[in-house]
């Protein structure tokens, strides 16, 4: 059943969101003067900036449609999804998040080159990049499909004109505009989906939100308020599949393995600063999100129970968010809501293809040119590779399209995609014993068996957990467990019967040389004696060596000594580490209060005249 | 009336097969020094990550005696 709706007031709110946040991310694509800016945002961000811009990335606008019809179709079950990820936080936290850091990779293929060779760095290249174009096609056309609906405007246009606006700002300012406008975006995001909330309360309860509470519980039935779906029925939506496919391989998936996540915590100013994004994410941010993605669909199945005739009984499930938003919110409200959808479109679209940009640049045209060290080269071949990386999306999208829905065609991706990989990285970080040989069958014979599955659906019969074989559709969800076991049997088998890595070739690549990365990283022992911060203001001395020097007096109150690293920001929290700099002490001196800089400092920090510094030594 | 595999199989399930890899990754952070106890702040951090586990395992027995003690 095909729905038209919004007003002409919501067609202009929509417009008018698009423009705000272009000129959102222009505004600060000023920050922007190098690679590592562009890319990961100069290592500079607190950790409740990283937070809001990770809500944002991790909230697509596949979520909200695919959600709201898990949630219509079967109730509170729908958040499973959302909230089965802590299970790995301990070896991201402790294990993968300092690895990534203190090495400095760049890319996921860059650590796969490190811990074992070029060919592996190509095929985790090539397997990446195709997972990410693909997932931004599959966002284009999510918010096309919506957006269809209001404006009727042909649909492989409407993801035409979704792909220029978001070139626009991604275009001018890389990463430091992605965090930037993915923290405003976040906010409307979880703003706009609590406040359609309320407003489904209030019809609910007619125009009482505590009479809609009341209202709301009693029109779900028991199994609808169920929190974890049936252990094995249905076979399109069961417990057992769904834990494998999203929260066994997904939740590696997506912790170690999506390049935009990762560019995320590598703006962060620290590892700590980066594990404090992390956890207060998967803690307290996942669990609203859940609620914001999912409400559109309790609430239309709350209606439907309460007023058979309120949501049109031919309705595409597909539809309920739209529909729903369209019956509970007056115009102009609606355009807000959609702009919200507009905005988890632009949010996860920027990160992935900045962060297949960044691939781009640092696994295929870096070992490819001469000419390694031009940074201006550089960002032009990262501005065009995004716009290339569009276009492919936008060529991709007719073929998502021809899936029975968005929910079939982002499971199929996820399931073809993610197992070589997680199992790949996984066994790189925690086994060193698992060799170059074994990651490169991983890939290729791992990836041979996972198709063979897809045709002999007998050979994922064993560990089915009893769920229904849909003829001529296989295993969907559990087919994940088959492919995580073929691709970590080979990979296993391989390693066992060839030579393992020297411990120098995958020092500091694998878990068990996380104490020594400081390191590393620093080029000295790290001095952890714990200090205090400092407040300082700053001059400038002339010639342009990386070093900061501080007055004696200060550096004994940090506990700091020459050669020792600092972080240096801009005294005003809410900047979030915009305006900072990371550099090494130098040679003390004896003028209390006062911190010499050198020119190229200043730029790189964009601190102000005449606005105090706060100083903490970083090791 | 809402059977065993629809209400509690998952929820034990989830924190039996998640609780292993929670507990494997828990072992070998600390096993490998990468979580250091004798640092104060990665001792608090290893409160936090039990205390995480913890809460989605309340959360969730909640939400299903809730739904369970419903009509």
């Amino acid at each position: 059943m095909e729905i038209s709706v919004g007003s002409n007031l919501d067609r202009i709110v929509i417009l008018a969101y698009f423009a705000l946040v272009m000129g959102f991310g222009a505004y600060f694509g000023k920050y922007s003067k190098t690679t590592s800016d562009y890319f990961f945002g100069g290592r500079r961000f607190s950790w409740w900036l990283i937070t809001i811009s990770i809500v944002a990335t991790g909230i697509g606008s596949h979520s909200f449609v695919k959600y709201s019809t898990k949630a219509y179709e079967y109730g509170f079950s729908s958040t499973m999804t959302y909230m089965n990820d802590w299970f790995f936080m301990p070896l991201f936290l402790f294990g993968w998040l300092p690895i990534i850091y203190y090495t400095r990779v760049r890319s996921i293929p860059e650590y796969f080159e490190r811990r074992f060779n070029p060919m592996a760095r190509s095929l985790a290249t090539l397997m990446i990049l195709l997972y990410m174009i693909g997932y931004i096609a599959i966002q284009f056309l999510t918010l096309a499909t919506a957006l269809y609906r209001i404006y009727q405007i042909p649909l492989m246009l409407t993801v035409i004109i979704i792909a220029i606006v978001t070139t626009i700002y991604m275009h001018i300012g890389g990463q430091t505009s992605v965090i930037f406008t993915d923290l405003f975006q976040g906010i409307i995001l979880i703003f706009s989906g609590v406040f359609l909330f309320i407003l489904g309360l209030q019809y609910l309860g007619d125009h009482s939100s505590l009479v809609g509470i009341q209202a709301f519980w009693d029109n779900l039935t028991p199994v609808q308020k169920l929190p974890l779906a049936h252990f094995n029925r249905p076979p399109d939506f069961n417990f057992v599949g769904i834990f494998w496919q999203d929260g066994i391989a997904g939740s590696v998936g997506f912790l170690f393995l999506n390049q935009g996540l990762i560019m995320r915590f590598m703006a962060a100013k620290s590892v700590n600063e980066g594990r404090k994004a992390a956890a207060v994410n998967v803690l307290l941010i996942l669990p609203i999100a859940a609620l914001v993605v999912s409400n559109a669909g309790w609430i239309g199945r709350a209606i439907s129970n309460l007023v058979p005739n309120a949501i049109p009984a031919g309705m595409d499930p597909n539809d309920v968010f739209v529909t729903v938003t369209n019956l509970v919110a007056s115009p102009g409200i609606f355009g807000f809501i959609i702009a919200a959808l507009c905005a988890a479109l632009m949010s996860t679209a920027d990160t992935l293809v900045n962060a297949s940009s960044a691939i781009i640049v640092n696994d295929i045209y870096q070992p490819l040119t001469k000419n390694k060290h031009n940074d201006k080269r550089q960002l032009d071949i990262a501005r065009i590779s995004s716009i290339a990386v569009k276009i492919l999306a936008v060529i991709l999208v007719p073929f998502f399209n021809s899936f029975d829905s968005i929910y079939e065609a982002h499971g199929w991706f996820h399931s073809t995609f993610t197992p070589p990989l997680v199992v790949a990285v996984f066994l790189g970080i925690f086994w060193k014993r698992f060799t170059t040989p074994a990651v490169i069958a991983t890939f290729i014979g791992g990836a041979f068996l996972m198709v063979l599955g897809q045709f002999i659906p007998d050979l994922v019969r064993p560990i089915a957990h009893g769920i229904e074989l849909r003829p001529g559709r296989g295993y969907s969800y559990i087919g994940a467990l088959y492919n995580l076991i073929v691709c970590a049997g080979v990979g296993v088998i391989v390693s066992v019967f060839t030579k393992p890595e020297s411990s120098e070739k995958i020092q500091g690549l694998t878990i068990f040389d996380v104490n020594l990365l400081k390191k590393i990283f620093k080029g000295s022992n790290p001095n952890n004696r714990p200090g205090e911060k400092v407040s300082v203001r700053w001059e400038l001395i002339p010639g342009d060596q990386d070093k900061i020097h501080f007055s004696e007096k200060e550096m004994s109150l940090m506990s700091a000594e020459e050669g020792d690293l600092v972080y240096l920001s801009d005294s005003r929290k809410w900047l979030g580490g915009l305006k900072s700099v990371h550099s090494v002490y130098g040679k003390a001196h004896n003028e209390e209060g006062i911190v010499y800089l050198t020119s190229t400092h200043l730029e790189r920090g964009l601190f102000t005249a005449n606005k105090t510094l706060m100083a903490e030594k970083e090791m | 009336m809402i059977d065993f595999n629809q209400s509690w199989l998952p929820f034990i399930y989830l924190y039996g097969v998640g609780g292993i890899f929670f507990a494997i990754g828990v072992r070998l952070i600390v096993k490998t020094n990468a979580l250091n106890l004798s640092i104060h702040r990665h001792r608090i951090w290893l409160k936090l990550l039990f205390f995480g586990f913890g809460f989605y395992m309340l959360l969730h027995l909640i939400l299903i005696l809730l739904a369970l003690g419903s009509k």
